[in-house]
């Protein structure tokens, strides 16, 4: 009883004050706050508004003049059928990337989690190809599909299927497929741990109930693994398509978007306005455009997770 | 009481010590910041004068690697004869534009940067990032280049890409498109180089095809080549420079040619090799793989031969063979090879110049030949019988073409040439998009 009446014989006086300390707080946190405020500003924020403003300007990258055109830049780009061609590239490669690379590294990340030895080796070994440089791969790869010394078409004659023997980028019809096959070598790997880590947190308990119930493999997958991978699925979804829609380096460095225009992509496109044909004004438009794209794709991603993370 | 007070007052202290914390990291994030934002810092150049006889220290930014060995020991040379430090500073070819853009974009060009290709030199020169050499070169300078090179090089009033009139860079060597050829296997003798591009496709082709191959990035130069057999050099300038139509019977034969090569099976792999090693990977299949029998490339490429294939010397080369149904001799493609602008803006412009006028004197010249296999623009060195390059004839007969590509029109003859060769689109269809990449330059 006297406790309590000291607590509230203490809170009485202290009212006014505290709401002047709240605020001090709230002060002093948001001074906490504004390094970090400043610089994502700074360096976030305020390039990302640069490069709207820039869309509606014209530059060369070096004058100090950059009139104003309204959105003749973006009749440029609409009316552009490389940039269009390009998108839909980067969606083939989303597609791949997703579903092949996918479901290649959630296939071995189940067989090396149920893999009694060398765990560790194949976790390193199939991590391997996403910590090299995307330029070496690139020059890797190159030799290797090179269409008359490279070891692809070597092994397919040394083992008798010469007539499979193809110019693997030179020819339209597997130039896009071949630098698919790549990009997956080089990203399944991050998907493979992602996958790994979500299936040693799934209870073995469950494993032994379902076999208990009679549950065989597939049943075992169906309703144990896979709703239990469901949150890093959704992550290696994401992070999978954007880094597909944005592949770059190994375009670049394999095809140059060609032979034509047939492996062309919106990020080398966009490099290549903007440093090629010294067209910034263009090059902030695509940008724009295709930014508006992915940040479009990834709220549609994010609101799917989060209604079936509800149901 | 004193139980009570004690937590308040600490609460104080502490509310003091965060605020301070608070504060003091929002000033150090401010002057950060600052601190990126403001003017370039103190560079090499400023920490000498000039004028008064005191040490003066330049910079120079290069764009390529092969070259940068013997640029620097030049450049120390210089120095221990004048006592002007030079420091050469080398990103790398694919690095060098976009540092360049960065150090003008802030205010921080170097005194001196190496040439490279007009469309990409245009937006510096036209912001005033370059020096006018035209009264350095009127003051005698101009004998220290073949008249052909001071005319590559002169940038006329009303050209393609908007720079005022005069000469902005100054070359210590020059370039020569033309083919590449080990005899025995594309099938000409030695001594006597295809006298027609006809013979050329037929040796190719008698000795089972398959066997030439040009990077997608050179096909450019090709044509203009292949042009010269079809259009003077005026006419040639006037389409690169937009004032006539890339949709004429002249242009249609000239692009012809990649049809006619892949028609007689003469392509290596039936394709054009793209992306950012295409030549490179040309170069690898004719003078290390050796896998092709002849290539169209630049007159540096003997570079790659005296380095990785040192062996290899059974090759010739020769400037492009007539075109059946030629109204011309046919001419090489000369263009402007290493060299290096001075800006106009730097604090040290007249110790630039001096330097810049230094590298291209004959010695000096002569050194470069030596590291990087380029055919001089000294006209004394060009007579002295020094040159071995099989090109060298064709500096004399070559096209004196003033108007670059435009970057557009490259992107678009890269793309399109790549697809003609597959057989996705006509002549008529590669020409149309020319000309629209034309229009958009």
């Amino acid at each position: 009883m006297t406790t309590e009446t000291l607590r509230v014989a203490a809170r009485r006086p202290l009212k006014a004050p505290r709401s002047k300390t709240r605020r001090r707080q709230n002060l002093l946190g948001l001074l906490f706050l504004a390094p970090a405020i400043v610089l994502i500003g700074v360096f976030t924020i305020a390039p990302f508004g640069q490069a709207i403003l820039l869309s509606f300007q014209s530059w060369d990258g070096i004058s100090p003049d950059t009139p104003f055109i309204g959105v003749e830049n973006y009749l440029t780009v609409f009316q552009d059928q490389t940039f269009w061609a390009s998108m839909g590239n980067a969606l083939v490669f989303a597609v791949i990337g997703l579903f092949v690379g996918g479901g290649l590294a959630l296939v071995m990340a189940i067989l090396v989690n149920n893999t009694k030895r060398a765990k560790a080796f194949f976790r390193t070994a199939f991590y391997l190809p996403g910590i090299f440089s995307v330029v070496v791969i690139g020059l890797m790869f190159s030799w290797m599909f090179d269409p008359k010394v490279g070891i692809l078409n070597r092994i397919l004659d040394g083992v008798g299927l010469g007539g499979l023997e193809h110019n693997w980028l030179g020819d339209p019809a597997t130039a896009l497929a071949s630098v698919a096959a790549v990009f997956v070598w080089y990203h399944w790997g991050f998907a493979f741990i992602l996958f790994l880590a979500g299936l040693q947190d799934i209870p073995s308990e469950l494993y032994e109930a379902a076999s208990l119930d009679g549950a065989r493999i597939w049943a075992k997958f169906r309703y144990v693994t896979w709703p239990h991978l469901a949150p890093v699925t959704s992550i290696v979804t994401l992070l999978t398509l954007l880094a597909a829609l944005q592949i770059f380096g190994t375009v670049q460095v394999l095809t140059g978007g060609g032979p034509g225009y047939h492996t062309m992509v919106p990020t080398l496109l966009i490099y290549n306005e903007a440093f090629t044909n010294h067209q910034y004004g263009v090059a902030a438009a695509m940008s724009v455009l295709f930014g508006g794209a992915l940040v479009i794709l990834s709220m549609v991603q994010l609101t799917i997770t989060r209604r079936r993370a509800r149901a | 009481m004193n139980k009570a007070s004690s937590p308040f007052g600490g609460t104080r202290r502490r509310h003091g010590v965060r605020l301070s914390v608070a504060i003091g990291s929002l000033i150090t994030a401010s002057v950060l910041l600052l601190s990126g934002c403001s003017s370039p810092g103190a560079t090499a150049s400023d920490t000498a004068t000039s004028g008064s006889g005191a040490k003066v220290a330049l910079t120079m930014m290069n764009n390529s690697r092969g070259s940068a060995p013997g640029l620097e020991a030049l450049a120390a040379k210089y120095s221990k004869e004048t006592g002007v430090t030079v420091t050469v500073d080398t990103p790398g070819p694919s690095a060098y534009l976009a540092k360049l853009q960065a150090a003008a974009q802030s205010d921080d060009m170097p005194d001196l940067y190496t040439a490279i290709a007009p469309s990409d030199l245009a937006p510096f020169i036209k912001a005033g990032w370059a020096m006018n050499l035209q009264s350095a070169l009127d003051s005698g300078w101009s004998s220290d280049f073949t008249p052909s090179t001071i005319k590559l090089t002169t940038y006329a009033k009303g050209n393609s890409l908007g720079i005022p009139a005069g000469v902005y860079a100054a070359y210590w060597d020059t370039g020569v498109y033309g083919f590449f050829g080990d005899p025995a296997k594309a099938g000409y003798m030695a001594k006597t180089p295809p006298a027609t591009m006809t013979d050329f496709i037929d040796g190719l082709s008698k000795k089972g095809g398959d066997n030439f191959s040009v990077a997608a990035s050179l096909t450019p130069y090709l044509l203009q080549s292949y042009a010269s057999n079809f259009m003077t050099d005026a006419q040639i300038d006037a389409t690169l420079s937009g004032k006539a139509s890339w949709q004429t019977d002249a242009w249609k034969k000239t692009f012809q040619l990649l049809v006619d090569l892949k028609k007689s099976g003469v392509i290596s792999n039936s394709a054009l090799p793209g992306g950012s090693t295409d030549s490179p990977d040309v170069e690898k299949s004719f003078f290390n793989t050796q896998n092709i029998a002849a290539m169209f490339d630049a007159s540096w490429a003997t570079a790659v031969q005296t380095t990785t294939a040192p062996d290899f010397t059974s090759y010739t080369t020769f400037v492009p063979p007539k075109a059946a149904g030629a109204k011309y001799s046919a001419r090489a493609v000369v263009v402007p090879g290493k060299g290096a602008l001075v800006n106009a803006k730097g604090k040290h412009t007249k110790e630039a110049l001096a330097f810049l006028k230094w590298l291209t004197e004959p010695a000096q010249q002569k050194s470069f030949m030596k590291t990087t296999n380029g055919i001089p623009t000294s006209p004394k060195l060009l007579s002295s019988g020094a040159v071995s390059s099989g090109f060298a004839a064709g500096v004399s007969s070559g096209q004196v073409v003033t108007s670059p590509f435009t970057a557009n029109v490259v992107s678009a003859i890269v793309a399109d040439s790549q697809s003609l060769v597959l057989g996705e689109k006509t002549v008529d269809q590669v020409l149309s998009d020319v000309q629209a990449a034309q229009d958009k330059s």
